[in-house]
């Protein structure tokens, strides 16, 4: 790679000649982090297979006195996003909780980050995670729903994997290059990789996985994580060099995160039995795989991080979440990957009996609305609103606290892309009336507001049975009717589709808009033509935006990028934004090896490798 | 006889049909379909082009009766086609997988509830406006009234949590049979003793009964042979008909107890949008209603000689 004295170039020269843990490092301060995790978070509301009770822990900021030892709150401004939130000087050599969290690519000793404190490392145990729905696959193109996710981890490795600081981790690439332009990405693979049946991974699975995800013939789910790549070349056995069409600064964090499946293997089989039948290079095989029962998966000793600690690793399905809660209390299980309902999470955080990690959300707590209706499509209508719901009661209130009113579509755990200094909407109902009275909205004679013919008048869908976000579309309703709107709310089995085909004027979701895992493109979200555009919310400048915003890889100027995004979301205010809320994750404490804090409750879980069971 | 069974059969496929067209619709108008299921809470970099051809992939850009006609082609041919969220699995694999755990619960819970509620339901009414008469009916009002995903969350808590004795869920040893029977059966058990009260009741006014007495037999003999054996005739057609409620129930117990039986598919399916297989489920309960409704009439038919099948 050629000197570049570009912002660009001067960023992605330090990664020359880098060992892993410069690489580490190097990864924070590019803002190299990725969506896939938050995303996790994200798209609870929205998403078809969730249990939309469960979505909603909150955690509880206001922490009375520490009720448990092992509780660990991660601080929302803290380096979630990749970000110099530990800046390059004070990331020395000696490594901090943070950097030490990839678990030590090199000697994957548990050690580093026991809370134990010293404990050495002991093999055995199996680690029993429980899951809410069936594990349908054990593909990586599958590996989308959390709890399969938990699973395909365990199998597969990538180039680079996120951490649960939201740093993404050099894996089976031990370093890399990128090109002048910015569009050439040389990868340089470990060695002495092999997968499961003792094949060694090579530059040629690489290529045969990117090529094959990427083809439209195999209809990927996650085919779109490889948009922009022009040609995978396998240089030799362990370089791969990747072109792309364009300077994409979210490459690494989407294509780069992809799991690799061995060629020999999954050419042979195919792609659908690759899903019952995985192989990767993971610390786990596959042992036991009953979809809608469990799927264990045992030890693999020639794992090139070093052999795991753990003998296997067991995700149960355990569909009903109080029945999770007490699997956890009764210690038949260690941990549950999907979320509790929040009186459980507060009663078992406070209890004191279990290793607690209550994280912030990057996903944004909204009322999606359609621009296009004739209402929504006054923006001061929008804004009327914002002024008209009392978000600080509904963090305060609805949500014990346990979650921070949004200013945008960032969150504020993205302290570096954060942009505080944007439009505000305090609560002030009599300003919601004004707004509306200067935009020409005048009440009917039924109380209603109309203009034009056109009646504020409008239904708020909310998910059958979702009886955490039902009070608050509850106390929305009644805070938009005081002000001259009719609102009803109407419950739907809908998830994303009903705003996304335009059946819905408004629903609540929890959603990114950019900050998943750090990364604060938004542009599946807010771009004009995004499919996620749930509001179908159509801007041009904002649409620039976030197309400078891929282009631009330096993180300060990106970090101006998303400050203007952020700023023309609460101008514009395209959807009505609430809140970020809070994750937990429980273990029991006979798990050892855990680290003090992280920052991803679940990304935790990639990480088993590197956990051991106590017996009892 | 022969007649009347094809008789009822033809209405069967008739009820068939319109159930599984029934089905058919409410999953397309409810909105969500598998392919964003899958994509799961990590498809945030989706654009409109991939979604659309994964759509196309699975037939779903096509109108919905095209999509119904589809299936029914391939149904008829026997084909239940694939699951499209664990894509590539065919669905008759995925049910007869998952009906081994459900025939397991619902055939120990039947028996469960048989064997407690006819004692039970023939004691009571024995032994009418007794302390025994009364706790039984008391108990079996309340096995109606109380919802079994309550029952089975209390015993959770209280025979796992707090005493420890079983397992709070799954699979295994029989231990972790106990639960989930057990409250299956309530219901059952309830409403099946609630039933032979009565009928013994009925039964035991007869004037055979009276006869029976008076020709010196034993109380023991007249009870067994002449009162029982012609109060089990509604219990017969309840027990088959209950068959439809059994089922029905495993949907909400095998979820609590995370039984990983057909129940349980059906409720994943649904809430993933997985039509294949919420389709094969739903015919499957309608075939085995169908089905235990001819059965329930030709048993009747053969334990009382007064019916006569025309």
């Amino acid at each position: 790679m050629s000197e570049d004295t570009t912002a660009i170039g001067r960023i992605l020269n330090r990664f020359e000649g880098t060992n892993r843990r410069d690489f580490l490092k190097r990864s924070v301060i590019m803002g190299a982090t990725v969506p896939t995790f938050a995303t996790l978070l994200a798209a609870c509301g929205g998403d078809d297979d969730d249990d939309d009770d469960d979505d909603d822990d909150g955690g509880d900021e206001s922490d009375s006195g520490d009720p448990t030892a092992t509780t660990q709150r991660s601080v929302p401004t803290s380096a979630v996003g990749g970000q110099p939130t530990p800046t390059e000087e004070e990331m020395t050599d000696d490594a901090t909780a943070t950097e030490d969290g990839g678990g030590g690519e090199e000697e994957p000793t548990a050690t580093e980050e026991d809370s134990g404190g010293g404990d050495e490392g002991q093999q055995g145990g199996t680690l029993i995670l429980m899951g809410h729905h069936e594990i349908a696959s054990l593909s990586p193109d599958d590996a989308g729903p959390t709890v399969h996710w938990v699973m395909v981890t365990q199998i597969h490795n990538a180039l680079v994997e996120l951490d649960p600081w939201y740093v993404l981790q050099p894996t089976l690439a031990e370093s890399f290059e990128v090109s002048e332009d910015g569009m050439t990405y040389t990868f340089n693979l470990v060695q002495g990789a092999p997968f499961h049946d003792g094949e060694e991974f090579t530059s040629a699975d690489v290529k045969y996985t990117f090529d094959f995800y990427r083809d439209p013939e195999n209809a990927m789910l996650t085919a779109s994580n490889f948009n922009g790549i022009t040609d995978v070349e396998a240089s030799d056995d362990y370089t791969v060099v990747i072109s792309l069409e364009g300077p994409n600064a979210a490459f690494l964090s989407r294509a780069g995160q992809a799991f690799i499946v061995p060629e020999h293997h999954h050419s042979a089989i195919g792609e659908d039995a690759y899903k019952s039948d995985p192989m990767g290079t993971g610390p786990f095989s596959v042992r036991e795989y009953r979809a809608a029962e469990f799927t264990e998966v045992e030890a693999f000793p020639d794992h090139f991080r070093g052999a795991p600690l753990l003998d296997a690793v067991r995700e149960r399905i355990v569909p009903e979440p109080s029945v999770r809660t007490i699997e956890l209390e009764t210690g038949e299980a260690d941990s549950s990957v999907w979320a509790l309902v929040t009186e459980d999470n507060l009663r078992l955080r406070d209890s004191g009996d279990f290793v607690t990690y209550q994280t912030s959300s990057v996903a944004c707590n909204h009322f999606p609305m359609n621009n296009e209706r004739p209402y929504f499509a006054d923006r001061e209508v929008r804004r009327a609103l914002m002024y008209a719901l009392d978000r600080d009661l509904i963090v305060d209130e609805l949500w014990e606290g346990l979650a921070v009113k949004a200013t945008g579509n960032i969150s504020p755990a993205l302290d570096f892309y954060y942009e505080p200094d944007v439009t505000e909407y305090p609560y002030d109902p009599d300003l919601a009336i004004e707004t509306l009275e200067n935009a020409g909205w005048v009440a009917g004679s039924d109380g209603v507001r109309e203009k034009d013919g056109v009646r504020l008048e409008w239904t708020l869908a909310v998910i059958a049975g979702d009886q955490a976000r039902r009070p608050e579309a509850e106390f929305a309703q009644e805070s938009w009717n005081a002000i001259g709107c009719n609102v009803s709310i109407e419950d739907t089995t809908a998830a994303s589709s009903g705003m996304r085909d335009g059946t819905h004027d408004m629903a609540i979701y929890n959603w990114t808009y950019g900050g998943g895992s750090g990364e604060p493109d938004g542009s599946n979200t807010l771009r004009s033509d995004a499919l996620n555009n749930f509001s179908k919310y159509k801007s041009e400048q904002m649409d620039e935006l976030l197309d400078a915003g891929l282009r631009e890889t330096d993180p300060d100027a990106r970090k101006e990028i998303y400050s203007e995004v952020q700023k023309l979301v609460a101008e514009d205010v395209p959807f009505i934004y609430v809140k970020y809320w809070d994750w937990f994750n429980f273990y029991n404490p006979r798990v050892k090896g855990l680290p003090d804090s992280v920052l991803s409750g679940g990304t935790l879980y990639s990480m088993a490798y590197t956990m051991w069971k106590e017996e009892e | 006889m022969y007649r009347y069974v094809i008789q009822r059969l033809l209405q069967g496929i008739i009820v068939l049909f319109l159930v599984s067209i029934a089905t058919f619709g409410i999953l397309q108008a409810a909105p969500g379909n598998p392919v964003e299921t899958m994509l799961g809470e990590g498809a945030t970099q989706l654009t409109q082009e991939d979604y659309d051809r994964l759509l196309q992939k699975w037939g779903l850009d096509k109108p919905w009766y095209e999509q119904y006609f589809t299936w029914l082609g391939n149904f008829v041919t026997g084909d239940f086609g694939q699951s499209m969220v664990r894509a590539g699995v065919p669905v008759h694999e995925m049910v007869l997988e998952a009906a081994w755990p459900t025939i397991q619960l619902t055939s120990l819970s039947l028996a469960f509830a048989i064997l407690v509620a006819l004692p039970a339901g023939m004691i009571a009414a024995i032994r009418r406006y007794s302390i025994f008469d009364s706790g039984i009916m008391v108990w079996a009002s309340a096995g109606i009234a109380l919802p079994n995903f309550w029952v089975g969350l209390m015993l959770i808590i209280l025979l796992a949590l707090y005493l420890g004795w079983l397992p709070p869920s799954g699979g295994g040893d029989w231990k972790h049979y106990i639960m989930p029977v057990f409250v299956l059966a309530i219901n059952e058990t309830a409403v099946l003793a609630r039933l032979m009260r009565g009928a013994m009741l009925e039964v035991l006014g007869q004037d055979y009964i009276t006869t029976a007495r008076a020709k010196g037999l034993r109380e023991y003999v007249v009870i067994v042979r002449h009162a029982v054996r012609n109060a089990l005739l509604p219990i017969v057609t309840v027990v088959g008909l209950r068959m439809a409620f059994l089922l029905s129930g495993t949907v909400v117990v095998e979820s609590i107890f995370a039984w990983p039986g057909i129940g349980q598919l059906f409720i994943t399916s649904v809430n993933r949008s997985d039509y294949q297989v919420v389709q094969a489920i739903v015919v499957l309960f309608t075939v085995l209603v169908i089905v235990a409704n001819i059965v329930t009439d030709l048993t009747y038919a053969i334990i009382d000689p007064r019916i006569r099948l025309n």
